[in-house]
């Protein structure tokens, strides 16, 4: 199993606190290849793509429109 | 590859580009802001990182002089993909598209051909106003040697565009702001699909029956298609059973699904983003009745922009664009169940 | 120089243009929180703010009466504050109520005035034929009413643009074409889109002088655009200024601008064009700190009025779309 996390950097949290994702490239449950893009997030008003860091079976854990920080799961991959 | 995955339209016609892009050096592409921004409705995307600054040209604000170049390109064996960035800027360019892209394949006897690809972003319902809101299908659709097409969802805009790049005629690709799929505009949830990875094409003239249903049939595309289903979705509750036809392409016009289907139904209700009068709807009205006026049961309806420009106040622009409840309405009418 | 009513008036202008903008940068935020969707909340659609380009507008508007014609672009906001269009029902057409300038009809982007003779609109440098027709017309008046036409740096390089340059120049009439060059067309900086750098240079291919102004310099432009006015009143002919000025926000709010360098915004504030102007004002000494604060403070009181009647202003009603599409 493993985490898909917003990345601590990905924005600065003290001037925007909150983003939200805005798209999931995958359903809940989609088996996806390390490296595909999963998600995008939206902050303020710039948008960050998510990557799959390992292949697996995609869990959601923020679906589209929920609000994401620095360092949120957004997803868990499932592996075999 | 596997087809799991869910691309919005914007990541699917960038899609579709890089793939010719990378098998065809002739295709290249350039707008304004369609490098560094990636496009402002997100339609190329990546391609300036893929592809450099020669191929992904980024242009001034001067669309008569580069969508002319697209046509010189064209002419001199390119496959240039041309954006003007909001297809009510047409204004300031229209020679180039309709007098020259257009017309040179014919002018010259069919000695000369035109291969480019000109896209534009269509749509209101967000509050941009009368020159940023317009469709304009009817426009394009008009003039005699341009090929049109007008997406509702993604798997159709990769296969359309990519048959757009390899087509050799002039193809304008209208697409839906509403429809990209951006982070900061509102989009419905079936127009993102699943979109195989590899490169495929879509023929342009064929219609798809996004809903079967025996009562009526609603003609419509782009955006309206999901207008649509939402009305076929609420009538359904009172037991209509309404036929969803998503035209695809405007040019060519698949007449003989829009036919079949109201030989079928005896009910025809057009509904269109553009125009009213003058327009797709009266177009595919006619083409029906000339064909046989008996296949009708009941007059027709259409639901379009009531020959206003766009206003940008949200209670007048949300009047005058067709919504499910006016396209369910519109279609009780046509059933005699007007309440 | 400027006599001290002027000064005061072009920071009036100025301050006024800026709260305004830095306003609605806040409204405009209002119900497209946590997600940022342009169709949503107290004021939708695109939203294009003019902070750091008032010099523009106060330096060459100063110069105008109300007869005068001036066109703006999208970017509008500033130029119709200092040409005097009327504030409240200004924002009250911004945030699409029934009072607006236009009853809702046109937004920011489309905003007419004919008290004073204002109008913009969305498409680039659309306003060029406009403003040399207006200009026509009063010469054929035989009024010395002048037009001033508002451009873009990106607009230079748009067909119409020259057409309208020609037209001015080969008719003699009493246009001012004033250039403002934030730098970047929407994304895409000067460098990538002009083949020269100096746009003013192009005025002598249309047989008008042209003038260029560094660094979103109010006092300077205040005096070339004096000249530029007087000749076109005098019945000499047009004239095409370009002004470098600052764009401090994106090219819509909602542009992430990822294409901007890191620290450009910050290095521009540092020299904001308002604060320049009050420190050469204070310093000419004939004007007092107190004297600039109350018009200030006056500025900030009319926009502060003006958003709160647009707020309390009724929505028009659904079927008003269909009028006014014929006089």
């Amino acid at each position: 199993m493993t985490d898909v996390t917003v990345p601590e950097d990905l924005w600065d949290a003290n001037k925007t606190p909150e983003g939200i994702v805005a798209n999931w490239f995958y359903s809940d449950g989609a088996e996806v290849p390390e490296g595909a893009t999963l998600a995008e997030l939206m902050v303020e008003k710039s948008s960050f793509d998510i990557a799959a860091p390992a292949a697996g079976t995609l869990r959601i854990v923020v679906p589209k429109d929920g609000t994401v920080r620095p360092g949120s799961v957004i997803a868990r991959l499932e592996s075999g | 590859m596997s087809s799991n995955r869910q691309l919005t339209v914007s990541r699917a016609m960038a899609e579709a580009i890089a793939l010719e892009m990378r098998t065809d050096p002739s295709v290249f592409v350039m707008g304004e802001d369609i490098g560094t921004y990636g496009g402002i409705f997100g339609a190329t995307a990546g391609l300036l990182d893929e592809f450099g600054e020669e191929r992904v040209r980024d242009t001034p604000i001067s669309e008569t002089g580069f969508i002319g170049a697209g046509v010189g390109a064209a002419m001199a064996g390119m496959r240039p993909i041309v954006e003007l960035m909001f297809v009510d800027f047409f204004g300031v360019c229209m020679d180039s598209i309709y007098n020259l892209a257009a017309k040179n394949t014919y002018f010259s006897g069919g000695n000369c051909k035109v291969p480019m690809v000109i896209m534009t972003a269509t749509g209101g319902g967000y509050s941009d106003a009368g020159q940023h809101s317009q469709t304009l299908h009817a426009t394009f659709a008009h003039l005699p040697g341009m090929k049109v097409v007008a997406p509702s969802n993604a798997y159709d805009a990769k296969g359309l565009m990519a048959a757009a790049i390899r087509d050799d005629s002039p193809v304008v690709f209208m697409f839906h702001k509403g429809l990209q799929g951006l982070a900061w505009m509102a989009s419905p949830e079936e127009a993102a699909t699943a979109v195989p990875e590899e490169a495929y094409t879509l023929p342009f003239g064929e219609a798809r029956v996004v809903r079967a249903g025996k009562d009526v049939t609603l003609v419509t595309l782009s955006m309206m298609v999901h207008r649509a289903m939402d009305a076929a979705r609420a009538l359904e509750k009172d037991g209509i059973d309404a036929e969803v036809i998503d035209l695809r392409s405007l040019v060519p016009l698949d007449r003989e699904t829009i036919l079949q289907s109201v030989a079928k139904t005896g009910r025809l209700v057009v509904v269109d983003e553009d125009y009213r009068s003058y327009g797709l709807t009266a177009e595919v009205i006619a083409s029906v009745v000339e064909k046989d006026p008996g296949l009708l049961k009941a007059p027709p309806q259409r639901l379009a922009v009531p020959d206003v420009p766009i206003p940008y106040s949200r209670p007048m622009e949300q009047f005058v664009l067709p919504n499910a409840e006016t396209i369910a309405a519109a279609t009780r009418i046509t059933l005699g169940k007007a309440g | 120089m400027p006599s001290k009513a002027q000064l005061l008036w072009m920071y009036e202008a100025m301050e006024k243009a800026r709260y305004y903008e830095d306003t609605m940068a806040t409204v405009y935020m209002e119900g497209k929180q946590p997600k940022f969707d342009i169709g949503a909340g107290t004021v939708p659609g695109e939203m294009h703010l003019a902070a750091g380009q008032e010099p523009c507008a106060a330096g060459v508007c100063v110069h105008l009466r109300p007869e005068d014609t001036v066109t703006a672009p999208h970017r509008p906001h500033h130029v119709a504050i200092a040409k005097g269009v009327d504030l409240n029902r200004m924002t009250a057409e911004i945030f699409g109520k029934k009072s607006g300038l236009s009853g809702g009809r046109g937004g920011h982007m489309h905003l007419f005035d004919p008290a004073v003779n204002f109008a913009c609109s969305g498409i680039i440098a659309e306003g060029t034929g406009p403003a040399v027709g207006a200009a026509l017309a009063a010469k054929l008046k035989g009024s010395d009413a002048i037009s001033v036409s508002y451009i873009g740096e990106g607009a230079a390089n748009q067909g119409a643009t020259h057409e309208a340059l020609n037209l001015a120049g080969l008719w003699k009439l009493p246009v001012v074409f004033v250039i403002e060059d934030n730098a970047w067309g929407i994304s895409v900086p000067k460098s990538k889109a002009t083949a020269i750098a100096d746009t003013s240079q192009r005025a002598a291919g249309y047989g008008m002088p042209g003038h260029h102004v560094a660094d979103n310099d109010t006092l300077a432009l205040f005096e070339v655009a004096g000249e530029a006015v007087a000749r076109a009143r005098r019945g000499e002919g047009p004239s095409l200024i370009e002004v470098e000025t600052y764009r401090y926000y994106g090219h819509f709010q909602g542009d992430p601008e990822l294409y901007r360098p890191k620290g450009e915004v910050e290095a521009l504030k540092a020299k904001d064009p308002i604060e320049r102007l009050r420190k050469a004002m204070l310093e000419g000494g004939e004007i007092t700190a107190e004297e600039a604060d109350a018009a200030r403070d006056r500025a900030r009181q009319e926009v502060d009025e003006a958003y709160a009647f647009a707020r309390a202003a009724d929505y028009p009603a659904p079927e008003e779309a269909l009028t006014h599409v014929f006089a």
